[in-house]
């Protein structure tokens, strides 16, 4: 298991479209994946569960991932933060 | 339209509402309630030999839905433009989100339930825990999952997609708010009008209500609670009034209404393809103002000759981030294809004042009205201003696109604004991209030293339009939004309508074209007068243009003139607002204003 904790730096933080983004690349991977906001732990594969944590810019989550190709998921996701959601 | 309820016995006393008229027109009808409760499906238990057909039925359900969301989509894209479109980008996402039916797939076979139950229950609880949050956009987006999950349960029960609408007589739709699908699947044959409790002007409900044709409010408030099915109602569209449990006599008032409405309305389809010419021959443009690109065929289909403000922030207000060169030059383009070969004038952004965006930093500031806004925000964000003016410059190669400037108080924002136009195209040229560098450049006067400068500045462009909305404001110094004040914003202000002929002398000395594209453009009552000062182009919403169109065929060139003369001689604005309206009313008394 991988556990990271991440701050979202992207001005709409997890809405809709970035949500999508990144579920899309979690149903890639055969791991599983949560993000954890205060306590509350949603499946980072459902857009709906991301949608859930109501995450806006500048919240910090722990991104967790288990499964065998957990580092490859965990490496493309970080990739996808970091650089923004490739928002302008 | 004719729907005539009998009056509603008189223990129903007749209630007045006021919203926003959204889309115009006058429906008289009976109430059908539009509940947007979720539906109890009760848990009803399979034999484990039935759960690899329950689990067949989902998968054909799911995959009916996923059709019939994209045809929403393109329907929506087609009818309503992109802001509506995304709506349903967001509805597949939901209806595709891997967890949401890996767990009712799950479920069915550990529980043995109908796939029904099991899907309104896993999407309730999401819709539960959503509206538990505080915030519109939670609001929205348990909605949005509403939506698909009252699409899905439709197919498993094999009832069809869009609500059925099997109403034996007209009806006027009532709803706290209509979802996505069920506003773009109104039929209009059945439906006469919309009244909802939310949305505003720019919602989904009235986008499409427009489009569609049907007169609606909407921002009602608590309506829906306060009707039932078959209620009597009249929808006055055109001033935002309901009157509910109406009695004898306003009904006939209103039938009455109703018959002028259309009456008029059906003249005035006649007058479609003809030019907006005076009795005498003096031919006046009539153009659209529009702000999204498919706007631009409303504008056609109501008889008009162009589009004299394409407001370009609107890309800003349906979408979160700021929009590519690319997009825009996509979106400018498909408006210009459209109307070509006839003009579409692009107002370059007007953020700031009361348009903020989040994706421009604009200060909290003390006077936004006074502030960084418009060309000010352009000029200072050259690289958001440059990606504009290039998009532009690029999509004139596809129709007769023309840039306007905001918010010019003299010469030097012009010219800064020019030379960075300049700079944009020598930069597409040397990257050899197609452009077309010839494009028409133009300012709106819109600061009363714009006014003073109107000469000036028309020597240094290609055309002026005036926007009367922020002249008469800063004219007059009062924001209409301010109810203390907002009686001293008057539009028929003998100083205003001073500014108003200076300015269109001042651009014909110089030769140049002058337009009108703010409110007063599509104020009947100001049609003869800007038509006697000598306006070129009047610029308005096009639902306004059949209407000023007959009135400027209806009018001599010579009388408007002398109307004018007469108007300018005048002391105050209730003088003159109430000589023009007289002069009007003798000429045409069937106007829907004298009686809506």
């Amino acid at each position: 298991m991988i556990q990271k904790e991440i701050v979202l730096l992207n001005k709409l933080g997890l809405h809709i479209r970035p949500a999508a983004q990144f579920t899309k690349i979690a149903a890639k991977y055969k791991a599983d994946v949560y993000l954890i906001r205060d306590g509350m732990r949603v499946n980072a594969k459902s857009i709906m569960g991301v949608m859930m944590l109501a995450a806006g810019q500048g919240t910090k989550l722990t991104l967790e991932c288990i499964g065998e190709d957990e580092e490859q998921l965990c490496n493309e996701l970080m990739a996808l933060i970091v650089n923004k959601f490739h928002e302008e | 339209m004719k729907s005539d309820p009998p009056a509603t016995a008189s223990s129903a006393a007749e209630t007045v509402l006021r919203g926003i008229p959204a889309s115009p027109g006058v429906s008289i009808g009976r109430v059908h309630l539009l509940i947007a409760e979720r539906v109890h499906v009760p848990p009803h238990k399979i034999a484990p030999s039935e759960v690899q057909r329950e689990l067949e039925r989902f998968e054909r359900a799911v995959g009916q839905t996923r059709a019939a969301i994209e045809r929403s989509r393109e329907r929506a894209l087609t009818v309503a433009g992109i802001a509506v479109g995304k709506i349903f980008d967001a509805h597949l996402m939901i209806l595709d989100d891997v967890v949401f039916q890996q767990q009712v797939r799950a479920r069915v076979e550990r529980e043995q339930f109908s796939v029904d139950y099991i899907v309104n229950d896993v999407l309730g609880q999401n819709i539960e825990i959503m509206r538990k949050q505080p915030g519109e956009t939670f609001r929205e987006r348990a909605a949005d999952i509403g939506d698909v999950l009252n699409r899905l349960l439709r197919f498993l029960r094999g009832e069809g997609d869009v609500m059925p609408q099997s109403f034996s007589e007209p009806v006027v739709l009532v709803a706290a708010d209509l979802s996505p699908t069920d506003a773009l699947h109104v039929d209009r044959h059945l439906i006469h009008g919309i009244a909802t409790d939310q949305g505003g002007l720019t919602s989904h409900t009235a986008i499409l209500a427009r489009s569609l044709d049907i007169p609606a409010i909407v921002g009602l408030g608590n309506l829906s609670t306060q009707v039932h099915d078959g209620d009597s109602i009249i929808l006055n569209c055109n001033s935002g009034k309901v009157i509910l449990h109406a009695g004898a006599a306003t009904l006939a008032e209103y039938r009455g209404k109703q018959e002028r409405y259309l009456a008029f309305q059906s003249a005035l389809e006649n007058l479609k393809d003809l030019p907006a010419s005076t009795t005498d021959g003096h031919e006046v443009q009539l153009w659209g103002n529009i702000e999204l690109p498919f706007e631009a065929e409303s504008v056609l289909a109501h008889g008009g000759s162009g589009v004299g403000l394409f407001r370009s922030e609107f890309l800003f207000l349906t979408r979160d981030t700021v929009p590519s060169e690319d997009e825009q030059f996509d979106t400018y383009g498909k408006a210009a294809e459209i109307l070509a070969p006839r003009p579409l004038v692009i107002r370059t952004f007007d953020l700031g004042g009361d348009k903020l965006h989040g994706s421009i930093n604009i200060k909290q500031e003390r006077n936004p009205f006074l502030g960084y806004r418009a060309i000010r925000v352009s000029l200072s964000r050259r690289d958001l201003f440059r990606a504009q003016l290039r998009a532009i410059l690029r999509a004139s190669r596809r129709g007769n696109v023309r840039v306007m400037f905001p918010f010019i108080s003299g010469l030097e924002e012009l010219r800064e604004a020019k030379a960075v136009l300049a700079e944009a195209a020598a930069e597409l040229t040397r990257e050899r991209i197609p452009h077309d560098p010839q494009v028409q450049v133009g300012i709106m006067v819109e600061l009363p030293s714009a006014v003073m400068m109107a000469e000036q500045l028309a020597r240094e462009c290609d055309f002026l339009s005036i926007g009367t909305n922020d002249l008469i404001q800063y004219a007059v110094a009062a924001d209409r939004g301010n109810e203390a004040v907002a009686a001293y914003y008057r539009s028929f202000h003998p100083g205003v309508v001073r500014m108003i002929d200076l300015t269109v002398k001042a651009a014909h000395k110089a030769g140049k074209p002058v337009a009108i594209c703010g409110e007063l453009g599509g104020n009947p009552v100001a049609a003869p007068l800007l038509v006697g000062l000598g306006m070129d182009e009047i610029s308005t919403n096009s639902t306004n243009i059949p209407e000023i169109k007959k009135i400027v065929r209806t009018l001599s060139y010579e009388e408007c003139r002398r109307i004018a003369a007469r108007a300018l001689r005048l002391d105050t604005a209730a003088e003159i607002q109430d000589y023009l309206t007289g002069e009007l009313k003798k000429r045409l008394a069937d106007l829907p204003i004298w009686f809506s």
